[in-house]
């Protein structure tokens, strides 16, 4: 490595530190402080409101973000419609392409004020909104509007817009005002899908407190969204009149109706219970490769095509056995006490630090901690010879013992790890409230650690 | 023929899903920790062009060279919990897609002076 660089006088000593260390020669440790540590840093806003450059970029920046929303599945729905929608209008008035696209910015101007209400009600209610994203009621609601758009693009009914809205879009003027509303009513379809994906966006406007800022970003962010919608309403009339295209294009929607699928498992996923949060994404995985890939029907003209089939099944099954086979293969995890103070108090007397996890199941940042972090072989370990591991589940509201700990740590959400040193004080620069991969981690634990050494 | 297509289709997910399985099983074992025999560090070390130093060696050059740099090339939070006075941390796994990606940032950590002694463990 060095020499490759033109470093002459390189040397490795192979015993490295372990023997240096029993050598008694001169060692060194520097615990963990503030600045150093990767990962603690959450976004702190320091002003309510952003002034020129960094404004510009910001948005510039949300706006692209916006684009990337295309990618997840929430647009899915909103094609076929937009679609149907426009070119049904270029058919019947034989629309000239302006107004066509008139018609289109109406639509995305519809889609951006619903987005945008999203976040003026974001920035007025303070972390509220997020709060609300993450309960199981919201979250099984959202899941269940993603099968219910699944089930029609396998066919099983026709997605259609309601006849009073059609009605409607058709009796106002000159039918921008219809192009309009469509845009309000799809965004109020598109808004609790993409919610989940702009959560941390979300509680930055949340923070600002700024409503403004908050109409300004999220009005940017559907823009973004939005664009490539427009670009298709506009030229939707054109598609209508391309050849009938076959049965790859069903193979398509199938396709797309198991990536929501896929997607509603993913929001349902942290509120399960254990046995189905392994089990279901791969019974979905598993019923969609083999759906895919070989019962499904439909040929196409293209030699390529079953190629593709086979690929994508084998792809979903690899996915299916990968999950199942890494869960069975997973090692132990951390061993949790649950909360008390006389074992607090005796690992203090052994001079043991105290780490303290305030957990609750539906909050995905903890699950994470638990799948990842305390399953690290190295994290266990070291929990397992060094600390005293608690646990305070406060999934369920409403425990004396949990409303008295919250305030006693001041507790302000989940996820919090407390660190608490051998002294018995809590460490409040090493206090955790966002998930942290295992090296950053052990990296606070040997902070923890190297104080109680210090102390001796 | 479409029969054909169809049996080979499957004999294709087989062995991708065989190949997964084995693969989550050798990323996931339980791996005893590997210590290198002292013939294989002579051939790294062969190899990478550098050369090796003893303990007892490193504490007579660490006496007399106070410009000697060393680097401790572990994981950052094994570095904090205790490291050879002096030495800096420069976190590296001992891959090649390591050494060829982060050759420019350890230049710069090594601070360009090629003649310097230095010391990684």
């Amino acid at each position: 490595m060095a020499v490759s660089l033109g470093y002459k006088n390189v040397y490795r000593d192979p015993y490295g530190f372990p023997k240096w260390q029993e050598h008694g020669l001169p060692i060194d440790s520097s615990p963990a402080g503030p600045g150093t540590t990767t990962g603690t840093a959450s976004v702190t806003p320091d002003s309510r409101s952003l002034q020129g450059w960094a404004m510009v970029w910001t948005l510039l920046g949300i706006f692209a973000g916006g684009l990337a929303l295309n990618l997840t599945p929430c647009v899915y729905p909103m094609i076929p419609i937009t679609v149907s929608f426009f070119g049904g209008r270029a058919d019947r008035e034989k629309t000239s392409q302006i107004r066509l696209i008139a018609h289109g910015l109406c639509y995305l101007m519809g889609l951006a004020v619903t987005n945008s209400t999203l976040g003026v009600i974001a920035a007025l209610t303070g972390g509220l909104m997020g709060g609300m994203l993450q309960n199981p009621i919201v979250l099984a609601a959202v899941a269940g509007v993603l099968v219910i758009f699944a089930t029609s693009l396998f066919g099983l009914w026709e997605l259609r817009l309601p006849g009073a809205l059609t009605r409607m879009a058709g009796k106002s003027y000159s039918g921008y005002f219809g192009s309009l509303f469509m845009g309000l009513t799809l965004g109020v379809v598109a808004a609790p899908c993409i919610g989940p994906f702009v959560l941390g966006l979300l509680t930055w406007v949340a923070g600002m407190g700024n409503p403004w800022l908050g109409f300004l970003v999220f009005f940017t962010l559907s823009i973004g969204l939005g664009l490539p919608l427009f670009v298709l309403a506009i030229f939707s009339g054109q598609l209508q009149r391309l050849p009938r295209a076959g049965g790859w294009m069903n193979w398509v929607r199938m396709l797309m109706g198991w990536v929501l699928v896929g997607m509603a498992v993913y929001f349902i996923r942290p509120v399960l219970p254990d046995v189905f949060r392994v089990g279901l994404p791969v019974a979905v995985a598993l019923a969609a490769g083999l759906h895919l890939g070989w019962l499904d029907k439909n040929q196409a003209g293209s030699r390529a095509f079953p190629w593709l089939k086979t690929i994508v099944g084998t792809a979903c099954l690899v996915m299916a056995t990968f999950w199942i086979t890494s869960w069975a293969m997973k090692g132990p995890g951390v061993d949790w006490h649950s909360y008390s103070e006389q074992i607090i108090s005796e690992s203090i007397s052994r001079d043991k630090p105290v780490i303290i996890d305030f957990y609750a199941d539906w909050c995905t940042p903890c699950r994470e901690f638990e799948e990842v972090t305390f399953h690290h072989p190295e994290v266990v370990r070291q929990a397992e010879d060094d600390f005293t591991m608690i646990k305070v589940d406060v999934t369920r509201a409403g425990n004396p013992l949990h409303e008295r700990l919250l305030s006693k740590y001041d507790i302000k959400g989940v996820p919090t790890i407390v660190f608490i040193g051998p002294d018995g004080k809590e460490r409040k620069d090493l206090r955790l409230v966002d998930f942290l991969p295992p090296e950053a981690f052990l990296s606070h634990m040997a902070g923890l650690k190297s104080a109680s050494s210090q102390k001796q | 023929m479409p029969n054909m297509k169809k049996s080979s289709s499957v004999l294709l997910a087989l062995t991708a899903v065989i190949i997964t399985v084995f693969s989550v099983w050798f990323v996931n074992r339980p791996a005893p920790l590997e210590e290198g025999t002292w013939d294989d560090v002579l051939a790294e070390a062969e190899t990478g062009g550098y050369s090796l130093i003893t303990t007892e060696e490193l504490a007579d050059l660490y006496q007399r060279d106070s410009d000697l740099l060393l680097v401790d090339t572990r994981q950052e939070w094994e570095y904090r919990t205790g490291h050879i006075k002096g030495a800096r941390n420069f976190s590296m796994e001992p891959t090649w897609w390591e050494r060829w990606t982060r050759a420019d940032e350890l230049d710069e950590f090594l601070g360009g002076d090629k003649d310097q002694t230095i010391v990684f463990y």
